[in-house]
């Protein structure tokens, strides 16, 4: 969809509009007064919403957060300048490694269990004829539930007792009684169970859109090859899909990083810690008793931080790959 | 081009980085109100916002709000106005900050201290001072409001020692006799067994989530007779490395996994545990003695089936760990608030007990409303005015008074020891994952985790 | 979340899209389908996929309805039952009235309105300044806002907490007012961005004619852009509606007044004190409402959730 035309900036429409100006001369000398009259200062009011609303809701809390991870906070005295004591104090925190573990466990967990999954729903739906809409929408229908009805509802199902729902359903098939939340090694695969029935709808119609974007044609081309399905599965469907994978990939990564409601919800980071997750420390941090801002802070920069380098490297590696 | 556009990027950061640093707050200095002042500003109209427990039915709010209006009469110039707040701890801080806290809240002893020493409550001594009875606490208890050099900067409201209570309904049904509740820890656990191969029931739950498993844990230890902290002048000492802690946790374990009578939930805490306990799915469990309120109104507890009992005490130094709540005034409230703000407590919190109207007029507010009056607590003051207070509202005494006796009966008897006083709920915090991992891994290293989760105390402890 | 794009697949020169006399394909031909090996696989594992969908997606909802009307005991013993000793239609009533779950729901949608709004109306002006009219410093602009892209939320949290509490420059308090919400959830770079991208695939002679008319920048804007804006305007919605209606852990710190609390806030509260047949029927409920919107609007949201194809391969 993208014309030939170059975009007009308004001071080369203002050019355009004031011929008279002699030669050799390049620009309009810029006063208030052309600003306003070439429509500089209508920009500015329409751009006083963005403006606003980012600057005191977005950059500069930003900014704040730098600045507060350098100082010790407890909102009653002034702030003071502590330097790095912050960032040492986190990072020599005991509970550091095990929120790091737990946070990756809970990522990989996810990914293995949200990543393949929707795409293979999502592959197998796209050769549905007919009810297509039927089956997108069984599909999204979890996403649609608020998150924390789907944690409180799934608290429910994980009652530890033998009349628990999940283990009634066991019982069915001579499994169980199971611990769920109420053991170490089961509470978080517990959680990454619930979240991945709340949030893989959502994948399924990315892939679902982006799989009825890709061109016939190329298929064609497939099968006068003689391709079979598998064949134009992995040769045609695969590549085209590699955008939407890649960045699905990352996104779930940068998501499931920051996980905090299931956590907080389900078992408050237990039993034991094994499902206290980083930000759930950075809650703590700020919002448990000690209230902790400057360390709260400093915990939620340095995940900035790994995350941004995550993704640098993760788009350099996509980019020699695609390319 | 390009310069000019650097520029304004750089002065887009600089304006954001000023305005950042120039946002640190400062706080007011607010020292404590000379009677003078207290009595100039006494008589301005003020109106103050005081707290309500969250969750209660209309006959409790009514009730509130038939004192309320009470009070208003007896103080033309104040507005009362209620506002629902529980305490918690994790956003007083942000709720301190953000004025969203009433003029007037309750908050546990466990957590006077420490706000007192972060200075955020208001000083009323000045204010406390005035009143009739200040010099008549029972100085354990008033400890838990004052500040390091002894002055009353919080009311202590209610006391109380821990307790077991347990349901009189599950002990029938497990064959077991409900006036005659256990007294060792050996009988405990072959009570909880006996209710758990008996009923549906748990026999013993413990509470284990949000600070309150290092809680019940340290009250366990301290009745078998050990302690949580030494405090030698300046210098605080954890103790959780030591054989009373692992005592504690042992029995845990032997319940847990031997006897398996504590059920299929470790993840409670203060408000899930009472509602389980409410609806009759526990035999027993441990916790304040003064919770009955709670079980009766906010979690509709069947009052023939509430039973109570004294912990049972281990060794010569097991001991009752004790708490209570103390009443503060918010550290932001201006003078004539405070001034209001004490006058509030005293009529709402302290009158009760001290006066035989105020006493009566309480009580029949409240049983008018179908709300528990009489429950057994523990004397601010003395047993004396305690016992004048009883007598009192006798009359009105709606709750199964007898079913309370064996707690009632002896708890004066057993020796009252304060929480550990320095960085309490943070020593709490550090062994709730102790007193989880116990409960949820059969296998779990003691040794280890009192290791970690006394170093982890101690720089608590250390980092000030 | 960050949208990438990289360019579509080049498609031999001449070619276009298929006639619409021919349907459409995917990777199973028609060819394909007739040849038994491919068949019945796909038929079965369409059929597999369906069962699955409906035990894994609708399953809990459903089982959610039917406990919404069970007695507690009923849902503690036999939870997987169907009404052992009847309906319990009182629990609905009762998370209603008592629960005042009409009232939280009440805040949700005051909530979801404000945002919608606020994010709306910086979405487009901002698409519009940074796509139309490019002032000198639309470039910075631009760079700053993709910046906060790739800043997790969780920064913003605690200096995020702060400045609504003290606004710098006017000193108020937002706290316990919607408001807390409602601007926070303006500074989305995703929707400016999107919207930016929108407008950028305009033809550029619809605002060049209008400006030689002699339009200025808010005629342009009103008069062409807003209803031009229209089909991205769905998406942003979309978007924007889902994201308040999550919304957990802000409103749960900047609303401490009960009064003003969402459901998702309240519904947590309430759990230790209800007792579970009114508590699943509050939570029946809470979910009933967003179901149904999404039921009517299923395409929309659809086509909101695919990001309109926006991101290929």
């Amino acid at each position: 969809m993208m014309t030939s035309t170059t975009v007009r900036t308004s001071e080369a429409v203002l050019r355009e509009e004031s011929p008279q100006r002699g030669p050799g001369r390049a620009r309009r000398r810029r006063t208030p007064v052309t600003w306003v009259r070439g429509g500089g200062l209508s920009t500015l009011v329409i751009a006083l919403p963005l403006l606003l609303v980012f600057g005191l809701f977005s950059w500069f809390p930003i900014v704040r957060a730098v600045v507060m991870s350098f100082q010790f906070t407890n909102l009653v005295t002034p702030a003071e300048w502590v330097g790095l004591e912050n960032f040492t104090y986190v990072l020599s925190d005991p509970l550091l490694t095990t929120a790091v573990r737990n946070t990756l466990w809970f990522a990989l967990l996810a990914l293995v269990l949200g990543y393949p999954v929707p795409l293979v729903a999502a592959v197998l739906m796209s050769e549905v004829r007919r009810m297509r809409g039927l089956y997108a929408a069984l599909a999204y229908l979890p996403v649609v539930v608020p998150p924390v009805v789907a944690v409180l509802l799934w608290k429910t199902f994980y009652s530890a007792s033998e009349t628990g729902v999940f283990n009634t359903i066991a019982g069915w098939f001579g499994l169980g009684p199971f611990p769920w939340l109420q053991d170490q090694a089961w509470a978080m695969p517990s959680l990454v169970l619930e979240a991945t029935w709340a949030a893989a709808g959502g994948t399924v119609i990315i892939y679902l859109a982006a799989l009825t974007g890709v061109a016939p044609e190329l298929y064609d081309a497939a099968e006068v090859d003689g391709a079979g399905v598998w064949r134009k599965v992995w040769h045609v469907t695969m590549p085209q899909l590699r955008g939407v994978l890649f960045v699905t990939f990352i996104l779930q990564i940068i998501g499931t990083a920051q996980v905090f409601t299931e956590p907080y919800l389900f078992t408050g980071g237990g039993p034991a810690n094994s499902t206290t997750t980083v930000l759930l420390m950075i809650y703590n941090y700020a919002f448990g008793g000690r209230g902790d801002y400057g360390a709260a802070t400093a915990l939620s920069l340095l995940l900035a931080l790994v995350l941004a380098v995550l993704s640098a490297v993760y788009f350099k590696l996509t980019s020699r790959w695609s390319s | 081009m390009k310069s000019s556009r650097r520029k304004t990027a750089l002065v887009l950061v600089g304006a954001l980085t000023v305005s950042a640093l120039a946002a640190c707050s400062s706080s007011d200095d607010d020292g404590g109100l000379t009677p003078a002042e207290a009595s100039a500003a006494a008589d301005e109209p003020v109106t103050i916002q005081v707290a309500i427990d969250e969750g209660l039915e209309q006959g409790a709010i009514d009730a509130f709000d038939t004192r309320i209006a009470e009070f208003e009469k007896e103080n033309p110039n104040i507005t009362v106005e209620r506002q629902e707040y529980t305490w918690v701890g994790t956003t007083f801080a942000a709720d301190l900050a953000g004025g969203t806290l009433p003029d007037v809240f309750t908050v546990p002893f466990t957590d006077g201290r420490g706000l007192i020493e972060r200075q955020q409550v208001a000083d009323i001594s000045g204010l406390v001072a005035e009143l009739p009875y200040a010099d008549g606490f029972n100085p354990n208890i008033a400890a838990a409001g004052q500040s390091t050099d002894g002055t009353q900067w919080a009311i202590p409201i209610a006391a109380y020692g821990q307790a077991i209570h347990y349901n009189r309904g599950i002990f029938t049904e497990a064959g077991l006799d409900p006036d005659d509740p256990p007294s060792t820890w050996d009988e405990v656990r072959a009570a909880a067994r006996t209710i758990s191969e008996k009923t549906d029931a748990t026999g013993f739950a413990e509470m284990t989530k949000s600070n309150t498993g290092g809680w019940i844990l340290t009250t366990l230890t301290y009745a078998m007779g050990g302690r949580a902290e030494t405090v030698d002048g300046d210098t605080t000492t954890a103790t959780i490395d030591t054989p009373e802690y692992r005592e504690a946790l042992e029995y845990l374990h032997d319940l847990r996994w031997e006897d398996d009578s504590m059920g299929d939930e470790f993840l409670y805490d203060w408000a899930t545990s009472h509602a389980d306990f409410g609806a009759g799915k526990i035999g027993m469990f441990v916790s304040g003695g003064g919770d009955y309120g709670n079980l009766a109104t906010q979690n509709a507890m069947n009052p023939d089936d509430y039973g109570v009992t004294v912990l049972p005490l281990q060794g010569d130094d097991g001991a009752v760990l004790g708490g209570g709540t103390l009443a503060a005034v918010n550290a932001k409230a201006t003078d004539a608030e405070q001034a209001a703000a004490v006058k509030w407590i005293d009529f709402y919190y302290m009158s009760k007990l001290t006066d035989e109207d105020a006493a009566v007029a309480d009580a029949q507010a409240t049983a008018d409303q179908g709300q528990p009056v009489g429950v057994p607590i523990l004397p601010v003051f003395d047993q004396e005015t305690e016992d004048a207070r009883r007598g009192w509202i006798s009359d009105l005494t709606n709750v199964p008074l007898d079913q309370f006796a064996p707690y009632s009966e002896h708890v004066v008897d057993q020796p009252l020891e304060a929480e550990p006083p320095i960085a309490t709920q943070d020593l709490y915090a550090a062994l709730d994952p102790v007193v989880q991992a116990v409960l949820t891994d059969e296998n779990a290293d003691v040794d280890a985790l009192l290791a970690d989760a006394q170093a982890n105390v101690q720089n608590l402890i250390d980092r000030g | 979340m960050a949208v990438v794009t990289t360019p579509a697949p080049r498609r031999p020169a001449g070619r276009r899209r298929a006639p619409a006399s021919e349907p459409e394909r995917g990777i199973v031909s028609d060819a394909d389908r007739r040849r038994r090996s491919v068949r019945w696989p796909l038929r079965a594992s369409h059929v597999a996929l369906l069962v699955a969908l409906v035990v894994v997606g609708l399953g809990p909802i459903l089982w959610l309805a039917k406990a919404a009307v069970t007695p507690t005991q009923d849902t503690l013993r036999t939870p997987m039952a169907l009404f052992p000793h009847g309906v319990d239609w009182a629990n609905l009533s009762e998370a209603w009235s008592r629960f005042e779950i009409d009232h939280y729901f009440g805040n949700t949608m005051w909530l979801a309105l404000g945002s919608w709004a606020v994010q709306l109306v910086v979405a487009v002006t901002g698409g519009y300044v940074l796509s139309v009219l490019r002032p000198a410093y639309g470039k910075v602009l631009t760079a700053l806002v993709l910046g906060t892209l790739f800043v997790p939320a969780v920064v913003l949290l605690v200096p995020l907490y702060l400045t609504v509490l003290d606004v710098p420059f006017v000193h108020v308090s937002l706290i316990n007012s919607f408001w807390a919400v409602w601007l926070p959830a303006g500074a989305s770079a995703f929707n400016v961005l999107l919207v930016k991208r929108f407008f950028d695939n305009l033809p550029r002679e619809i605002f060049e004619a209008a400006r030689v008319d002699g339009a200025g920048p808010f005629r342009v804007g009103w008069s062409i852009v807003v209803p031009l804006s229209k089909p991205i305007l769905g998406v942003v919605s979309v978007f924007a509606f889902i994201a308040a209606w999550k919304d957990f852990l802000w409103p749960l710190l900047v609303l401490r007044d009960v009064d003003k609390q969402p459901l998702s806030v309240r519904l947590p509260a309430l759990e230790s004190y209800v007792e579970l047949d009114v508590f699943l029927a509050a939570l029946a409920i809470s979910t009933a409402i967003p179901i149904v919107i999404f039921l009517i609007f299923q395409r929309t949201f659809l086509r909101g959730a695919g990001l309109g194809g926006a991101v290929k391969g």
